[in-house]
């Protein structure tokens, strides 16, 4: 069984309990306005351009059958709908400026990887965790990636953003020891302002990885002027406790534009540009709310 | 070492403040301080010289540091815990001209003085002590011996070509004995290593000084007697250990009258008094320093004031290269300090400024260097190396309160010196290897660093070391270890592979000298396969160990019988050394085959790589021939950076790459079968094996052309045993670890280090220190040996905004998401920059 992924990360250490091998499949249904891996949202392989390696050589300029490399001052660009992604422009190019992001993998060759990291997991207690990307767009192959797994005695983790069907979620949960299930907004139509997508559907596979007994961490990316105020956070606070003891904790994320330039690797435009940063105090507040119910909160750093 | 350690007090311990008022002053004393050249050891020792004229080297070694132990200035500063200063000044270096005269003499000349740390050099002299040295050098440059005996007896053996495999030449072999042609002074040959360091010697704490002295005349007096036929026979070895055992009680009287000196300054000092408070401290110095060394410690601060003073009078006696280490600190003074603590007599707190003072003394330590910057195998180091922790024969775990206190007093007091080992067991609690990690990321990274307990035990055993024995070992020089005081400290001789290599691509002819040095092994240019490269170099290889085990065994042995022959020496491992009459290094330690068999192999993982990018590029893809290979190196690239690129992009050892880690398992294999093929004739034993790795990286490198691996002509090779080329691991710390430890090549060889470099934001929350020891404990699972982890420096992090291509695999890790630091846009770096200097402050 094949896959698309765009990274496998050893020494993982925010993706789940101690150390773990994360996967990141390729391919997400939502487009968050602060998405931090935003060549993960395309399903396909695509070629991915790294300017700080550029040379301005202007080699993929002429390699480029489509005409869809284009060399200016500021570097290289690539007409996305023009490119047929042969890759020749990566072959051309000496430097390593141009990449391809993404490849097909088989469960087999995942497998090698995960395995060779096996006393790690061990003796920190951690394990596989698969990301997105969105691990429902690929829920067979995460699935038996997560059944090997389990079939070595290494913990597995499902890394999901809710977004997809029912069938997906169930496929992936059986063979899921834990949950890391993202919430971005809890009013329906902020929500699909800021990722372009519903959360009805979220919610409804939360409730499905919990019915089936799956312990679940709730991420919350706190992103400044969209999420992190307080009448969403009470919300989700209360939503949160009334799922009952199947949560672990809330793990928040605070915003950070480090991505930022890898929209200018795809040819994309990063929408936040110049967005501030999470306040000390309202970071600190968005503790307090969660904690105030009783809840565990973790803010990543 | 049987005792079950009392339960610790972390609380306590974590609340301590090593840093008191006190010792902030003190530290901003030492670190204002201009660095000032100190003169009245080296002229005292001249002197004495002089005076003993026509008696046995022995005596005249044991009466000139009689004379300056009696005779140099001794001060004890406002406010300070401890005595012992090395010199008069705040930050005073000496030397001895008689061991170097020439590089003094240029030194004095040029008014730049280096010193022993990084690259700091000092030009504060008096005027008048700049005549004198200058008059102290001529004198030694007059009367010293005009040729090296070592020199003399290797080209009279092995013939003048010798000379072109080493240092300034072809560079095959490397090593503090493998020099040509040094600045050495008195004893020619006389090298610290050779020499060997002396050890701050937990059983002469233990006994007192006096014992040892007792025996040493009880032995003569027996000799006398009853005559010596067992231990000496003959007649030159029954007059050497009459004379040696003589100078051990010289040694050690003088040491008792030094530190009784500083008992008389402090009394003084106390008379003068008007504040009871450090009255009472100066008292308890001058009572500290009347019984110790003479007499066992009482109490925990008699039990530091010794150590501190042992340190330095080993630190004074070895002269050229002291680098003294001080052992299993935590082991020396638990006893002293459980009884105070029991008894009410010490908190922690006090301890811990205790150590802090004793840090400070420790890292006051500094000489001129004399031995030329670019050839010093530890730059920055002064090497007091302090062990911690260890399990013991009866498999206790003996981590204790004052392990725990000493990692504070390094975290605090935030010197770069004394490094601190810590012998990770399963058994080393684990919050102690938390609070370590912590104390590393406080202390900015690299300190302290993990040895593997059950893997340095193991090898004693193997070598038929019994247990109780073997379990006492202590990290020592820059990445060796020993038996505490029951072993010789010397150094090994390195081959640098990555010559030996160079050599077998050239038909065994050097580039650099111009000379066929080698065997001809055949025209790479017409190879076919890379076996037949590999054949070629294991070809060189075979041919090089055994003239480089003749040329030790002449450089070392002339060297042990030519240097000072220390009675001090004898007194540190006095309960073997007295009766056999004989120095630690010639023979007079428990195991005597010590460290002086150690044949040293550096450059391995260059080798391995310019390996795997012949096969992969020539043999196998076929993108380039082996002639043009080998003329973009002989060009140094030039014309060619596409095709160092393809070498670049080669598969490289440390990311877990099959390719390329099954070529150095293949090599770590062969080679130390071919190094240890022949027996080494002093010990009559197969060599053991030295990974050379710790600096000297750079000064091989320069003697090396480009290879195939991508490097350019004489760059650094990489820096240390097991780490990666630099910046080429790309696949995240558990792959480092997996290539390093594919194999069991830790059992191999000695000094096997790995270094581990972390950005802040891997080491920042409890939860990522856990990760961390858990990748200890997996590494010391494998069988890995040494591991440190260092943290990414700001200058690192601007080196790699300025040079992006050598810093591929520097990671940032920010909440969930991590990128590599050249990827981000410039603002980002920026901010991280700024962020790490904010760390840094």
């Amino acid at each position: 069984m094949e896959g698309t992924i765009f990274n496998i990360q050893r020494y993982s250490l925010d993706d789940g309990p101690g150390t773990r091998t994360t996967i990141f499949v390729k391919g997400c249904p939502l487009a968050c306005l602060w998405c931090s891996n935003p060549e993960s949202q395309d399903p396909r392989p695509q070629v991915a351009y790294r300017y700080t390696s550029c040379k301005a050589c202007g080699s993929c300029v002429a390699a480029c059958p489509k005409k869809a490399a284009a060399l200016d001052a500021e570097g290289v660009h690539i007409d996305r709908a023009a490119c047929d992604r042969c890759g020749d422009c990566v072959k051309a190019c000496a430097h390593g400026a141009l990449r391809w992001s993404g490849e097909v993998k088989t469960v087999e060759q995942v497998m090698k990887t995960v395995m060779r990291d096996k006393v790690y997991y061990q003796t920190s207690g951690g394990g596989v965790t698969c990301s997105g990307g969105e691990i429902l767009m690929q829920p067979d192959f995460v699935a038996e990636i997560f059944r090997r797994c389990r079939a070595e005695g290494i913990h597995t983790c499902a890394d999901t953003c809710g977004y997809g069907s029912e069938e997906a979620m169930r496929k992936i949960m059986e063979h899921s020891d834990l949950v890391y299930f993202d919430i971005k907004h809890m009013d329906p139509e902020k929500h699909r302002e800021y990722t372009g997508a519903d959360n009805g559907i979220i919610f409804k596979n939360l409730a499905v990885a919990l019915e089936m007994g799956v312990p679940a961490v709730i991420r919350v990316p706190l992103i400044p002027e969209y999420n992190s105020d307080e009448e969403n956070l009470s919300a989700l606070a209360d939503y949160v406790k009334s799922l009952g003891p199947g949560i672990g904790h809330v793990s928040l994320l605070p915003y950070h534009s480090y991505g930022s330039n890898k929209y200018r690797m795809i040819d994309k435009c990063y929408q936040l540009e110049g967005l501030r940063k999470l306040l000390p105090e309202e970071e600190q507040r968005a503790r307090e709310i969660i904690e105030s119910r009783g809840l565990r909160c973790v803010v990543s750093k | 070492m049987s005792y079950i350690p009392e339960p610790v007090n972390r609380e306590e311990i974590k609340s301590v403040k090593v840093l008191t008022p006190r010792l902030q002053r003190l530290k901003k004393e030492w670190e204002d301080a201009e660095p000032q050249v100190y003169v009245d050891d080296t002229l005292l020792f001249t002197q004495s010289w002089k005076e003993t004229e026509g008696l046995p080297v022995d005596i005249r070694w044991a009466k000139a540091l009689e004379k300056r132990l009696d005779e140099c200035p001794i001060i004890l500063r406002d406010g300070e815990l401890l005595a012992g200063s090395l010199t008069k000044f705040v930050r005073g270096n000496g030397t001895l001209c008689a061991m170097k005269p020439h590089e003094i003499l240029q030194m004095v000349e040029s008014g730049r003085f280096d010193r022993k740390t990084s690259d700091i050099s000092s030009t504060k002299i008096d005027p008048a002590d700049l005549e004198a040295l200058r008059q102290d050098a001529l004198y030694w440059i007059e009367n010293m011996p005009k040729v090296s005996t070592v020199n003399a007896s290797v080209a009279f053996e092995m013939g003048e070509d010798t000379f072109d495999l080493l240092f300034d030449r072809g560079m095959v072999f490397e090593g503090r004995g493998v020099r040509y042609k040094m600045d050495r002074g008195l004893f020619q040959n006389y090298s610290a290593y050779g020499g060997g360091v002396a050890q701050v010697s937990d059983k002469c704490i233990k006994y007192g000084l006096n014992y040892v002295i007792d025996l040493c005349r009880k032995e003569r007096e027996r000799m006398i007697a009853e005559g010596d036929n067992e231990n000496s026979h003959g007649s030159a070895q029954f007059i050497r250990k009459f004379w040696l055992l003589k100078a051990c009680i010289i040694s050690c009287e003088a040491f008792i009258r030094y530190a009784k000196r500083y008992a008389d300054l402090a009394r003084s000092q106390a008379e003068h008094c008007a504040d009871p408070v450090r009255k009472a401290e100066l008292l308890r110095i001058a009572a500290a320093c009347e019984r110790c060394p003479a007499e066992p410690p009482r109490d925990f601060f008699e039990a530091v004031q010794a150590v501190r003073l042992y340190h330095l009078v080993c630190w004074k006696e070895s002269s050229d290269r002291p680098e003294v280490p001080i052992g299993r600190l935590d082991q020396i003074l638990y006893p002293y300090y459980i009884a105070d603590k029991k008894a009410g007599k010490v908190t922690a707190q006090e301890a811990a400024e205790l150590l802090g003072a004793l840090w400070l003394k420790i890292r006051e330590c500094e000489n001129l260097v004399t031995i030329p910057r670019e050839q010093r195998a530890a730059p920055g180091s002064l090497l007091p190396n302090i062990t911690l922790c260890g399990v013991d024969e009866n498999g206790v775990e003996l981590t204790n309160e004052v392990s725990w206190l000493i990692l504070e007093a390094m975290a605090q007091m935030k010197l770069s010196e004394p490094a601190i080992y810590i012998r990770w067991s399963e058994k080393t609690p684990h919050d102690f290897i938390i609070h370590a990690l912590e104390c590393n990321v406080e202390f900015g990274g690299g300190n302290p660093a993990f040895l593997n307990d059950r893997l340095g035990t193991e090898r004693y055993l193997e070598r038929g070391v019994p247990l109780y024995d073997a379990c006492d070992w202590c990290a020592s020089g820059c990445l060796g270890y020993h038996l505490s005081c029951m072993e010789h400290l010397g150094g090994g001789h390195n081959i640098s592979q990555l010559k030996v290599l160079e050599l077998a691509l050239n038909d065994g002819f050097d580039p650099r000298t111009k000379k066929q040095l080698g065997p001809h092994t055949g025209d790479v240019r017409t190879f076919t396969s890379i076996d037949q490269i590999l054949e070629a170099y294991y070809k060189q290889l075979d041919y090089f160990v055994p003239k480089l085990m003749m040329f030790k065994t002449i450089s070392l042995a002339t060297e042990i019988t030519d240097g000072p022959m220390s009675g001090l020496r004898v007194a540190m491992q006095f309960d073997t050394a007295i009766k056999a009459g004989l120095t630690p290094k010639e023979g007079g330690a428990k195991y005597p085959e010590g460290r002086t068999s150690w044949l040293g192999s550096r450059g391995m993982v260059d080798l391995a790589d310019t390996i795997a990018a012949i096969k992969k590029l020539v043999f196998d893809d076929k993108k380039c021939t082996m002639a043009e290979l080998m003329d973009a190196c002989a060009n140094n690239w030039e014309g060619r950076e596409d095709l160092r690129e393809l070498c670049l992009s080669a598969p490289k050892y440390g990311n877990d790459d099959d390719y390329v880690d099954e070529i150095y398992d293949e090599l770590s294999t062969r080679v130390p079968e071919i190094m240890t093929s022949r027996i080494d004739p002093i010990t009559g034993k197969k060599p053991m094996l030295f990974i050379g790795a710790a600096a000297g990286h750079v000064g091989i490198g320069r003697a090396i052309g480009a290879l195939p691996n991508g490097r350019k002509a004489g760059t650094p090779t990489c820096d240390a045993a097991c780490s990666a080329m630099p910046g080429m691991d790309v696949n995240g710390p558990t792959a480092l670890i997996n290539s390093a430890t594919r194999g069991d090549y830790a059992r191999e060889f000695v000094g096997y280090a790995l270094n581990m470099k972390f950005s802040k934001s891997v080491l920042n929350t409890p939860e990522k220190l856990d990760n961390l020891a858990s990748l200890i404990k997996a590494f010391m699972l494998r069988n890995g040996w040494h591991v440190q982890f260092n943290i990414h420096s700001r200058a690192e992090l601007l080196d790699a905004q300025k040079h992006p291509e050598k810093h591929k695999n520097l990671l940032v890790r920010v909440g969930g998401y991590s990128a590599y630091f050249i990827d981000l846009p410039r603002e980002l770096q920026a901010e991280i920059v700024q962020r790490s200097m904010h760390d840094e402050v």
